[in-house]
């Protein structure tokens, strides 16, 4: 009997929709439309491409996850909805990869993302003309406005009436979490004594049922994949919808490469159970993140591209962001319990924009930051600020007050820098593809802005009355690495996504960030990819590609 | 810092009954480790615990043998290391490398086996490691020491903070679905949750 659960039955490979047998693909003679990778921009691309009539494949290299029986309330189990295929990292400050950073499996990042849902201000589209730092983007906050309104709308952001920072003021299309967590309060009382505005955080996480869904029963496991299907994943929202609309997933398939004929893409290369198959398409979509995205460009070198498919410009795998991501646990002489509630459910972004007193460019949101054991002990243990490890009794001693702790987390804004790249490098995979180089290291403005944040932390603990016990030096996120621009000899895409050297292969997601912002970045890629769907339908109907 | 738990009459897996099967399926295997291993030899196997029980302070050896059962099929899998720094060898090698790098710098300073250490000479060794002021041994010549003992000290503190009784030490909800939490605020618990001592 056909499983009729919203989420679960896309699980099965179900008649009629997609065979067991990759043989018989609904679209193998040609699809309009191939998207690479089912995370936050392919989820999008999909649903609005198929709705939209054209023929849609999606590939994703990882499972078709099944919340109820794959996630679990474990930090160390969960760790494989992550993409933990081994990157090579190099540079400076070599960068932490797989659960921090990178989705595996249908959904992709937003699986096992936080849910905070915040747009880029005004000044993020700007900073060369504002700051004389990083780069403008080609598009100017007014024309991703409607599609932040529209997908905050489409998954009911959560969020404050009144929103104090940046040039959208609220309200959120649903109510503003409540309760918040006893840390989220300390934090916002901190910030009050200090003087510093805060809010409730906005979040792609039910406050009241949505579309079938609960809200949050605050379990806290946000990053471990959300059970009951309270926030918002690709997986449980976009894709089952794309389905609906006639779109095929082919999960458990990695792309390894981009075909090519002349100067256009015809379709890629994947492999499902070490066996090869192609599937053909008008247009080609890579939305496979920051690294594996220009993995596959540069490892899709033609004689016709020697230098990696898009890549006239060089610009491919280059200027790659994470945000600065310091952690500051303060020790408190009361109970705090970081376990309990949605990770971050206060936020300020009073430090966003340029201060020149403070001796650097741009800015940072600060959160208020839950934390499971795993998490907190291997950070205290091996990713110290000051460089050390912790260990032996001293480890075992500072977790025994682990429910004494509050925590607040920088996401700071990293400029663009050439040199932070993707490149390939010697060793091989499985599939024969070069493995990802990653090579990263802090600028001197980046390192001034998390210094500032780290002694706004410290003050907002002591502020709580604690003192800053441990600070810990972390990323998060990606961003760049073929970013978009109106030059072709200095970006990869055009602002939609499309390549300058290839018209019919298109790039989505976190990838063609021009700059970082002081945010996180997800609203932004999901807005991003409504803009370029509504692009290229637009440009298919009239036959223009 | 605490010496103690704040909540020694707290056994979160008192609970279990109420967590969602699979999870409960997860837990339940780290309270009962096979001591059978696939990637590391015995000797080895009993080094990595030994190492374990240094690096977490910890001497009971269930929680131990979870640690290094972890360790040991994290080393057999075939899935990928999330990262590598360039110029670290792949995870299996610095790790036989490693452990023969501390057989050998135990010999060369104490004549002995690691195991038959007494623990203060253990930390010093160990302290020794993490500095990278270790005797220039075979093996330390192949692999740099801290970037043994940087992986090490993550796989051990990720397997140990994972366990059930440590949990309970450190006064953990645990995992929490269905039931979810309904008092959040500060200094509110729900009824199942760890209680301060005598509170
Ligand atoms: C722990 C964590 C917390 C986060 N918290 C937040 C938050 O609170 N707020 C926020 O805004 N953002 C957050 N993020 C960031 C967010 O997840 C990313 O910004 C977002 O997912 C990026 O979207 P994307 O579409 O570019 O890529 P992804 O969502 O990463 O999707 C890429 C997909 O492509 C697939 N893929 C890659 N290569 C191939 C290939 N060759 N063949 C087939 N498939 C392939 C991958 O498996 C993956 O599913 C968080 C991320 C993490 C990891
Ligand atoms: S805290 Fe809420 S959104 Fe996060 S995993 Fe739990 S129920 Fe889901």
């Amino acid at each position: 009997m056909e499983n009729r659960d919203r989420v679960t039955h896309h699980t099965n490979h179900y008649q009629g929709r997609r065979s067991k047998s990759l043989d018989q693909r609904k679209y193998q003679d040609g699809a309009d439309v191939c998207i690479v990778g089912a995370g936050a921009a392919g989820c999008v691309l999909a649903y609005e491409l198929a709705k939209a009539g054209l023929k849609v494949v999606v590939i994703e290299a990882g499972p078709f996850w099944n919340p109820q029986t794959d996630f679990a309330s474990d930090e160390l189990a969960t760790r494989r909805l992550a993409w933990e295929a081994t990157r090579i990292v190099d540079g400076a400050n070599p960068l932490r990869l797989g659960h921090n950073n990178s989705g595996r499996g249908v959904g992709g990042g937003t699986v096992h993302f936080t849910g905070v849902f915040l747009r880029f201000h005004e000044s993020d589209f700007r900073t060369r003309s504002v700051d004389g730092v990083g780069e403008d983007w080609p598009i100017a906050y007014e024309d991703l406005a409607p599609y932040y309104d529209k997908i905050e709308r489409e998954i009911a952001v959560s969020g404050p009436k009144h929103y104090p920072w940046g040039p959208f003021k609220g309200p959120y299309p649903y109510p503003v979490r409540e309760p918040i967590s006893a840390n989220a309060q300390l934090f916002r009382e901190a910030c009050e004594k200090l003087g510093i505005e805060s809010v409730v955080a906005p979040l792609a996480i039910l406050s009241a049922p949505f579309d079938g869904r609960p809200p949050c029963i605050n379990r806290g496991f946000c990053n471990q994949g959300c059970m009951p299907n309270a926030k918002y994943s690709g997986l449980i929202q976009h894709i089952p919808k794309a389905i609906e609309h006639g779109a095929e997933v082919l999960s458990d398939c990695m792309v390894t490469q981009v075909l090519t004929d002349g100067s256009r893409v015809t379709g890629v290369l994947f492999d499902h159970d070490g066996a090869t198959y192609e599937q053909k398409a008008r247009v080609v979509i890579l939305a496979g993140f920051v690294i594996e995205t220009p993995r596959l460009l540069l490892h899709s070198s033609t004689p016709h591209f020697p230098d990696g498919l898009a890549n006239s410009s060089g610009w491919v795998g280059k200027a790659i962001m994470p945000h600065s991501s310091h952690d500051v646990y303060g020790l408190l002489p009361e109970e705090v319990r970081l376990y309990k509630g949605t990770p971050v459910l206060a936020l300020t972004q009073h430090f966003y924009e340029t201060d020149k007193r403070r001796g650097f460019a741009r800015g940072y949101t600060l959160h208020a930051h839950g934390a499971r054991p795993v998490g907190m002990a291997s950070e205290i243990a091996t990713q110290r600020a000051d460089g050390q490890f912790l260990w032996g009794r001293q480890l075992r001693e500072a977790m025994l007050d682990y429910n004494y702790y509050a925590r607040i987390t920088l996401v700071g804004e990293v400029l663009p820098n050439p040199d932070n790249c993707v490149t390939l490098a010697d060793e091989k995979d499985e599939y024969g593809m070069p493995l990802a180089k990653v090579t990263f290291q802090y600028g001197e403005n980046d390192r001034r802005l998390i210094e500032h944040a780290v002694v706004q932390m410290t003050q907002l603990v002591e502020a709580m009355g604690g003192k800053a016990a441990h600070v810990v030096a972390d990323t998060a996120h990606l961003m760049g690495g073929c970013r978009m621009g109106s030059d072709p000899v200095q970006s990869v895409v055009d602002s939609y996504g499309r390549c300058h050297d290839i018209p019919n292969l298109y790039i989505a997601g976190a990838s063609i960030f021009v700059t970082s912002g002081g945010a996180n970045p997800t609203n932004t890629v999901m807005a991003l990819a409504a803009r370029t769907a509504e692009h290229l339908i637009q440009e298919m109907s009239r036959q223009n590609i | 810092m605490s010496r103690r738990s704040h909540y020694p009459t707290y056994n979160v897996w008192d609970q279990h009954e109420h967590w969602d099967p699979h999870t409960r399926q997860i837990v339940a295997q780290r309270r009962t480790p096979v001591i059978s291993h696939s990637f590391l030899t015995r000797q080895e196997a009993m080094l990595v615990q030994t190492l374990a029980g240094v690096l977490t302070d910890e001497y009971r050896q269930e929680v131990l043998t979870f640690v290094t059962q972890h360790i040991d099929q994290s080393l057999n899998s075939p899935v990928g290391e999330s990262q590598r720094k360039a110029g670290v060898p792949e995870k299996k090698v610095l790790y036989r490398l490693g452990l023969s790098g501390i057989n050998e710098a135990s010999h060369r300073l104490y004549r002995r086996d690691f195991i038959g250490l007494k623990q203060p000479e253990q930390e010093e060794l160990l302290r020794r490691v993490e500095k990278g002021t270790v005797p220039e041994t075979s093996a330390w010549q192949q692999v740099a020491p801290q970037d043994f003992f940087q992986k090490l000290l993550y796989d051990v503190v990720n397997a140990y903070y994972s366990h059930p009784l440590v949990w309970s030490d450190i006064g953990y909800g645990g995992p929490a679905y269905p039931r979810g939490y309904v008092r959040v605020e500060k200094g509110l618990v729900d009824p199942w949750e760890a209680k301060k001592d005598g509170e």
